[in-house]
């Protein structure tokens, strides 16, 4: 018998025994009440409403959206360049200041984006009620940090020696400082901080479903009432302005000699600046902070969260995760490898596209209808979710790669699956797995939004413990929320790292 | 007139167990020439990344003004420039950008963001890249984009527009035709230079393969394998000499 040979092909296709677990507790749990409403649900797809109220609905809602997402986008790729650039090894040989303060910040940096924007979100709620500038800050708040991530990350690879050359001209610190990072910025800036503005958007569509108002809570609402022809029609909005923005990101060409352009970015960047400090100064002093009266209330309240009970919710949260990786790994390979053909591909990208617009919390309870609530369909909703978004990258690349190896093989008389798996696709496998090192970190602070939804997890928890005021257990969630996430950010970093 | 600028105190510098740098005792007083003249792998560019500050050595003192760098200000230290053998440009920037970088030390904030935007005055970082016998068409391309000769004049005249009065060059004179080296030669020396106001004479050293270049020089010093082997006037240059380090 021939063994099984570990590769990084194999590796790809190995975590879709995921479902089996999955699969055996999804068809336990099938029931049938729901299939005409699922029916309704597909059917009114081909049919949304339309008509002069929903119009200015659609419009004014997506205003919303628009402006929630784009404040939140421009102050955390500011803030995220800042707080890069003091995570960075270059700040801190410029400034002479002790390794430890790098150290510090960068943890600090690590536990803040280790917790969902939706968390955030819905903590703040909390405190101070539902506000169009909690969406902002909920979503700046771990968006900063994940932001500061990838600046920094492109900081640390300045040439050591060019950054020597410019400390032995002996200009003032902030000058030398300037002038090593401002490329690393910038070029960061046009790759990736153009990018997060989808993100932003999605982001605030996810909030919205939780109350904080745009396209979202439009979503939410007409998901409640069971309204699907409205339901869709917000849903195609939404993806008309979610293919929008990605056409503006394709588009923008910065041209960085441009003296005008660049005075307005160096204006809009000073603005966003000032303006967020005194917001921020406004927020603070504004607020009587009606549902969090004291910092002491925090001890005071007693937990009815027995140490079992803990432990077994870290352990659903985990267990999720892993579900949900696996099939964001195994499924785009699986499915795309089988069905290798051009019309089934248009299908495929089609479907795909549909996972990524349709935001989690719909997607689980729209499998709700002919499933009861558990992990598995929890793990089946946020892995449909985050395999549309790996599928994209596999796609891209599949198509951009070199095709002789795969020609070549099926002139050989080799039958076209296994050609396109040992021609093309073994040949990303690596990359793609890398990619899938970095979702995976994606995936477990996403867990706290199908937790709250499927009541699995962490998230759930989250949920209960803040609509009965229990502060402790809040903070208590939090730090093993936050646990998580760092323990998988560290093992997901060695795993890139030994793949790159 | 002995006004000792730059001193080395019985410097060694060790990497990894092995000691690159062997005891060096060295004085550059104010005025000198100096060629540095060594084998690749010698301890030219170790020396001279002592000499600026760039390379802390492991044992040994390093004087300038009679002081440490850490009792230096900034404005003292940036009275040294280098010319690095690895140039060290920035390669995003124009040509011309980089050059305007050499003026950082006597500028404000202001002029180091002007200068990204592209919004400077490039004046004198074209006077000085014409002095480098650079064509107006390098003077707004990228680091990247020019040939070895060009980015070797680029990295020069960002060390000239400094004004500094102690030069250390690393094989300046690489990838440049001889009648370029000429050329550079008496702008790193200040030969050709009749007019020249600043107040305290141009001290160098230069660390160079080429003996036939040696003529400008008043001192010759010999390195090997870390340890100097000879400090002389260059008029005492004999064929001994420079038996013992190549
Ligand atoms: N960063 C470094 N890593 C390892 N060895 C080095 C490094 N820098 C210098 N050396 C070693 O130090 C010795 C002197 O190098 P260097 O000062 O560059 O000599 P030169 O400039 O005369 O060619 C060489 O043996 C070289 O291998
Ligand atoms: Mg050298």
């Amino acid at each position: 018998m021939n063994k099984l040979k570990l590769n990084y092909t194999s590796l790809s296709f190995l975590p879709i025994l995921v479902c089996i677990p999955l699969g055996y507790q999804l068809i336990n749990n099938i029931h049938f009440g729901g299939f005409k409403l699922f029916q309704e649900f597909l059917i009114s797809a081909f049919n949304p409403k339309i008509d002069n109220e929903i119009i200015i609905t659609v419009i004014k809602r997506l205003n919303e959206t628009i402006l929630i997402g784009f404040f939140s986008w421009l102050v955390s790729i500011i803030f995220g360049a800042i707080f890069g650039i003091i995570s960075s090894n270059i700040f801190y040989k410029i400034f002479n200041i002790p390794n430890f303060f790098y150290r510090i910040i960068r943890v600090f940096l690590t536990i803040i984006r280790s917790i969902h924007e939706v968390v955030w979100g819905i903590i703040l709620m909390q405190i101070y009620g539902i506000n169009f500038s909690i969406g902002i800050i909920a979503i700046c708040i771990p968006y900063i940090s994940l932001n500061s991530k990838v600046f920094a990350e492109q900081l640390e690879t300045i040439d050591y020696k060019s950054f020597e050359s410019i400390n032995q001209i002996n200009a003032p610190k902030f000058s030398s400082l300037l002038t090593i990072v401002w490329n690393p910025i910038i070029n960061t800036f046009k790759n990736f901080g153009l990018y997060r503005l989808e993100c932003s958007i999605r982001s605030t569509v996810i909030l919205g479903l939780f109350g904080i108002g745009g396209i979202g809570t439009s979503i939410f609402l007409s998901f409640q009432t069971l309204n699907f022809r409205e339901l869709w029609t917000y849903l195609w909005s939404l993806a008309i302005l979610i293919i929008l923005s990605g056409l503006i990101f394709k588009k923008i060409k910065f041209n960085t000699t441009n003296k005008i352009l660049s005075i307005f970015f160096i204006a809009v960047f000073f603005i966003t600046i000032l303006f967020s400090f005194s917001y921020f100064l406004y927020f603070i002093f504004n607020n009587n902070f009606e549902n969090f009266n004291s910092i002491s209330s925090l001890f005071k309240s007693s937990s009815d969260l027995g140490l079992f009970d803990f432990l077994k919710i870290i352990l659903e949260t985990i267990i999720l995760s892993l579900l949900s990786t696996g099939i964001a790994i195994s499924l785009p390979p699986l499915v795309i490898g089988i069905f290798n053909n051009n019309s089934s591909k248009i299908f495929i990208k089609i479907f795909a596209f549909l996972l990524r617009l349709i935001p989690t919390p719909v997607i689980l309870l729209t499998l709700l209808t002919f499933n009861n609530p558990s992990l598995s369909l929890a793990a089946l909703t946020l892995g449909l979710h985050n395999a549309g978004i790996t599928s994209k990258l596999l796609f891209t690349n599949l198509e951009t790669q070199d095709r002789r190896n795969y020609i070549a093989m099926k002139s050989l008389g080799i039958s076209k699956k296994t050609s396109w798996l040992l021609g093309l696709f073994s040949q990303q496998a690596k990359s793609y797995l890398a990619y899938c090192a970095y979702r995976s970190d994606i995936i477990i602070r996403e867990t706290a939004i199908v937790g709250v939804i499927g009541s699995v997890g962490l998230g759930w928890q989250l949920q209960e413990s803040l609509s009965s005021f229990a502060w402790q257990e809040v903070t208590i969630v939090l730090i093993a929320y936050s646990s998580i996430a760092i323990v998988g950010e560290l093992i997901n970093g060695k795993i890139k790292n030994s793949l790159t | 007139m002995n006004n000792t600028l730059l001193e080395l105190k019985n410097i060694s510098y060790k990497y990894k167990n092995n000691l690159i740098l062997n005891k060096v005792n060295l004085k550059i007083n104010s005025g000198e020439k100096i060629a540095l003249l060594g084998k690749s792998g010698s301890g030219k560019t170790t020396l001279i990344s002592v000499l600026n500050g760039t390379i802390k050595p492991t044992h040994g003192e390093v004087k300038l003004f009679s002081k440490s760098f850490e009792e230096l200000d900034r404005k003292q230290k940036s009275k040294i420039t280098t010319i690095w053998q690895d140039l060290r440009l920035i390669e995003d920037l124009s040509a011309e950008q980089n050059v305007n970088c050499g003026l950082l030390a006597e500028n404000n904030f202001y002029f180091a963001f002007k200068n990204l935007l592209n919004i400077s005055s490039f004046k004198k970082a074209h006077k000085y890249m014409q002095l480098c016998r650079l064509h107006n068409s390098v003077y707004d391309k990228k680091i990247g984009k020019l040939s070895g000769g060009q980015k070797q004049r680029v990295a020069i005249a960002r060390s000239l527009i400094q004004g500094s009065n102690i030069l250390l060059a690393d094989e300046p004179f690489n990838n440049l035709d001889p009648k370029l080296i000429t050329t550079i030669k008496n702008l790193l020396l200040e030969n050709g230079d009749k007019n020249n106001t600043k107040k305290s004479p141009k001290t160098a050293l230069v660390a160079l393969h080429r003996l036939d270049l040696l003529n400008d020089f008043d001192k010759v010093i010999g390195i090997r394998d870390g340890k100097i082997f000879f400090n002389i006037k260059r008029n005492n240059l004999k064929k001994l000499h420079l038996d013992k380090i190549y």
